[in-house]
Order: structure tokens, then C-alpha cells, then sequence
């Protein structure tokens, strides 16, 4: 099947949450496009279908999974793919997203994005699995970076480096979170400003902006919080060297008020039509 | 380390059947976390109205015993606590409105997302030959004998208000689940509905349903009692049509 690359689309949006479904399908709510987690909606019928009807009447959607589990050596189950296509040739997504990452072996499933080593032998798994993946959706997916709490000792390359590989080997795109790479780069004592380098820009489609937390040991990414200072102040950093790419707010845990995330999401516009560095 | 051996190590230590000091403990310890806590907040979600009755602590400590002994294997959480209430029935042999009550809970759930389906309006109802009809139910329409007050209890907690006291039913019962457009629904059943509408899961025809009334009531009351049935199936849009057995 052909791979359909994702459109160039430069929107704000947020992540739609079900606290918030109301907001959204009563009213036309001042974002560009909304994401919503896949797996939410892959169901066979009843309310989630209709919503996810009822919020495309009105708002582009970008389709965000957490169960692919493209980076486990386990073979990439395509019963879910299919369920998953269903889904798109319902909603007609901008695009279908996932992470680099994997999330269970010999079929036990962790629902948790589990770390790789970047290794040529990952690179191998990931790419066989993506490519899979494009195939049966027939369009190019766009990928996470994840937040990581584990480094391992025989990596060979770095994230970005790997990330750069596997969009050369695969024709995907990256949505890069960049609350993930503070939370990764502080948890592993690398500098988040050079996480860029080595990223093959241009592939980037979408950015994630989140809040985290201080774990006992290191930053746990809990998306629970608003986008901290020190986000906003890498974002503002990356923007200028991004360009115009669709950028949300994600927040999956208490969940505040519409208003608060819409404020939010306009400090992400400001920042990036901005030039210079835009804390909060 | 090959992947595969790294991927099943690291699997084995996230579910604490692997040796200890394999990956970075800090490092595991935060996934470990998040592996156990999302299962069993999932479990909480899911059977709300029987943590809200177990209380907090209660739930979390049989919740977290499942997440033990299951590790989940499905791409999806809302496939993850089948056989809770199975667990929940072993835990509390002599309190049976617990696993009811989760029995109602996982059953409304499944019936939230489960197939879409029209059921047959009562204006629509006919057959050529009533006593070869078989019933075919909606997808999501489930069912359960209990031996406890867990409906009354369900909605007490639904509604907020204070629920009954745990009590065994005085006359047998049960309940049935299904989905009426968007909404899931339950009711209360008596022995008689339990059992008619057992036979008419297993395909038996209406015949072979009004025979079994007519043993409880007598051929005097077999019409007004299959009729009320019907107009109780129909009613509640159980019923997805009508088949010529």
C-alpha cells in the first residue's frame, strides 16, 4: 500500500481528555486541532465513537497511540494495526503517532513505554516493526521520543542519532516532546539544549508540551502538572530552530479547568511567534 | 545483551519476577511503579463502585494481589480485570455482594464500548409463526443470578446516597446488562425472568419458553406471563430481532 507522508499542518491544540468532551462538542473551542489516545477510541462501538464523530464535525484530530510496541522484538501485532486503520479511515487523522519505545514481550503488554538501548540491533527491531506498521495504515507514522528512566551502558549512539537513522531507514516522522527530553536529559545528566543536534529537523511534525514531577530519585514524566518554567524555556530555545510545527499541550492527570489549558496553549503561541527566548 | 534477552529480563523485572540489580534499581523502581499503579488505578476505574464500597484501602490491597497473579496481555486496559471479580468471589467466599457488585461494574464497562446495535421497536414486533421464534439479543446484553443486594447497592452508590446494608436476596434474582443507544443499563430480574431468559440465550423457542411458564403458572396465565415478558424485552430494547427457529 502507498505511505501517505503527513500534511504540513502548524495549528495549537490539546489533547482532548474526557473531562473536557463537553467543552468541546458543545462549543467551537479556539484550537487548531486536537490529539486524542488511540487506544481510546478503538472500541467497537458506543459513546467513545460517537464523541470522536461529534468532535471531527468540528476539529482536525491527530491520532495518538501507546500500545504499538514497535521497539520489542516481538513482531508488530497487526490485529491492532488493523483495528487502528479502522479508527483512521473513520477520523481521518492529520496523522497516526506512537512511541520510540516498546511496551511488552511474548505477548505480556506492560501498558508502559518501556526504554531501548540505541543500537543498530534496536534500530533493526524498530525499523522492521515501522515499517510493518506504515504499511498496513498506508501512511507514514510520526513518533514520540519517550522520557526515560533507564540509560543503557551499551547504546551506541545517541537518542537524536538514533532518531535521525530511523526516520532515514523508515520515512517517518517525529513528534518530539519536550518535556521528555528535560525529563530524560536531567534523569541521565545529559544538557537538554543538545539534544537537537543530530535531529533531522525537517521530519519533526509535532511538538508535546507537559508538566512533570520530582520522583524520589529523578523526574518522573506524569503529565500532571502545568508546563514548568524550565519546559517552557527549552521550548523557547527549540522553537527558533524548529520553525512553525502544530504544537499541544498534554495533560493527562489532574486535569484543571478548559481555560487553564487554553491559557497555556496561548503561552506556546506567544512563545513561538516570538524570536527570543520567552519564559513564563 | 542481545534485545530479546534484555527485553525479557527487563519484563521479568518490571513484574518483580527477575533478579535484582540487573537495570539501574533507581531507574527500575520507576517503572516498576508505574507498571503496578497504572494496573491497579485502572482496576479502580473500572470497579469504581466497588473500591467506593470496599473502601480505598481495602480495593488497593485485593488490587494489587491481582496485578500479581495477572500480568495483562491485551494492547488495551479495558480488556485487564476479567477475572477480578472471580478473585473478589474467592476473597470474600462469605460476602457476596463484593464480587456481584464487581460483576455489575466490569459488565456496565464492557457494555459502555461494546457493538452498536438497533434494537427491535415494539411496533415492529411480529412473526409468522410465534412458536418457532427464537430471540436474537442485542451484543452487549449480559446477565447473572445473585444471591446478593449489589443492585440496590449500585445505585445508592450511583446516586450518592447512603446504600443498604450487605444482604442476601430473600427470594432468588439476578440482573441483566445491555446498552440502550449510548447508555448502558441494568435490571432486576426475579427467578422466573432469570431462567426464561437463560433458555432464550441457549436458543430455545418461545414455545419451548411458554411451556416452561406454563409449569409455574398454569396454562390460565401462560399468555398474560409471556406477554409481559415480551413487553418487558422489547421495552427495554434487549432485543435485536426476531428468527424463525
Amino acid at each position: 500500500m502507498p505511505v501517505q507522508s503527513p500534511p504540513a499542518f502548524h495549528g495549537f491544540g490539546l489533547g482532548l481528555r474526557i473531562p473536557h468532551y463537553a467543552d468541546f462538542v458543545a462549543t467551537q473551542q479556539p484550537v487548531d486541532f486536537v490529539e486524542v489516545v488511540s487506544e481510546n477510541f478503538m472500541v467497537e462501538g458506543g459513546r467513545p465513537l460517537d464523541i470522536i464523530d461529534r468532535v471531527r464535525e468540528r476539529y482536525r484530530v491527530a491520532l495518538h497511540g501507546v500500545s504499538m510496541n514497535l521497539g520489542s522484538v516481538d513482531e508488530v501485532d497487526t490485529l491492532y494495526l488493523r483495528r487502528l486503520r479502522r479508527l483512521a479511515e473513520r477520523v481521518d487523522p492529520l496523522w497516526v503517532s506512537d512511541h520510540v519505545s516498546w511496551t511488552g514481550i511474548d505477548g505480556f503488554n506492560s501498558h508502559d513505554l518501556l526504554p531501548l538501548p540505541y543500537t543498530e540491533e534496536s534500530l533493526d527491531v524498530l525499523a522492521t516493526n515501522v515499517a510493518i506498521a506504515q504499511d498496513v495504515l498506508g501512511r507514514a507514522l510520526v513518533l514520540e521520543n519517550p522520557s526515560t528512566y533507564i540509560a543503557f551502558a551499551g547504546s551506541s549512539m545517541t537518542e537524536a542519532g538514533f532518531l535521525a537513522a530511523l526516520c532515514e531507514r523508515t520515512g517517518c516522522y517525529l513528534l518530539l516532546d519536550v518535556n521528555n527530553v528535560y525529563v530524560s536529559a536531567t534523569n541521565h545528566g545529559l544538557n537538554p539544549d543538545d539534544w537537537l543536534d543530530g535531529l533531522p529537523l525537517e521530519r519533526v511534525r509535532q511538538v508535546h508540551l507537559a508538566g512533570h514531577s520530582q520522583g524520589r530519585d529523578m523526574l518522573i514524566d506524569t503529565h500532571d502538572a502545568p508546563v514548568p518554567d524550565p519546559v517552557w524555556q527549552l521550548y523557547a530555545r527549540f522553537a527558533s530552530r524548529l520553525g512553525r510545527v502544530a504544537t499541544m499541550i498534554e495533560r493527562d492527570d489532574h486535569i484543571p479547568p478548559l481555560g487553564e489549558l487554553l491559557t497555556e496553549l496561548q503561552h506556546a503561541r506567544a512563545i513561538a511567534s516570538s524570536p527570543e527566548p520567552c519564559p513564563a | 545483551m542481545k534485545l530479546d534477552a534484555l527485553q525479557r529480563r527487563f519484563a521479568a523485572s518490571l513484574t518483580g519476577l527477575g533478579g535484582s540489580g540487573e537495570f539501574d534499581e533507581r531507574g527500575m523502581r520507576v517503572y516498576a511503579n508505574n507498571y503496578r499503579g497504572q494496573l491497579i488505578a485502572a482496576l479502580g476505574d473500572t470497579y469504581a463502585k466497588t473500591r467506593a464500597w470496599l473502601g480505598d484501602d481495602d480495593f488497593d490491597g485485593v488490587a494489587a494481589r491481582y496485578v500479581d497473579a495477572h500480568a495483562p496481555s491485551s494492547w488495551t486496559l479495558d480488556d485487564y480485570g476479567h477475572d477480578f471479580a472471580d478473585m473478589l468471589e474467592a476473597e470474600y467466599p462469605n460476602d457476596p455482594d463484593v464480587s456481584e457488585l464487581a460483576w455489575l461494574d466490569g459488565t456496565l464497562r464492557r457494555a459502555f464500548s461494546g457493538p452498536d446495535a438497533v434494537a427491535l421497536e415494539l411496533d415492529a414486533l411480529g412473526a409468522d409463526d410465534w412458536d418457532r421464534v427464537e430471540f436474537v439479543f442485542v451484543p452487549t446484553l449480559r446477565f447473572r443470578r445473585l444471591r446478593s443486594n449489589a443492585v440496590a447497592v449500585w445505585k445508592a452508590l450511583a446516586d450518592e446516597s447512603m446504600p443498604p446494608g450487605a444482604a442476601r436476596l430473600d427470594a432468588d434474582g439476578g440482573v441483566r446488562v445491555w446498552r440502550r443507544g449510548l447508555s448502558p443499563q441494568f435490571a432486576s430480574m426475579d427467578a422466573h425472568e432469570c431462567a426464561c431468559l437463560d433458555l432464550a440465550l441457549a436458543g430455545a423457542t418461545f414455545a419451548e419458553i411458554c411451556e416452561q411458564i406454563t409449569r409455574w403458572h398454569g396454562h390460565a396465565s401462560t399468555a398474560p406471563e409471556a406477554g409481559r415478558l415480551l413487553r418487558a424485552w422489547i421495552g427495554d430494547g434487549l432485543v435485536l430481532r426476531l428468527r424463525q427457529g
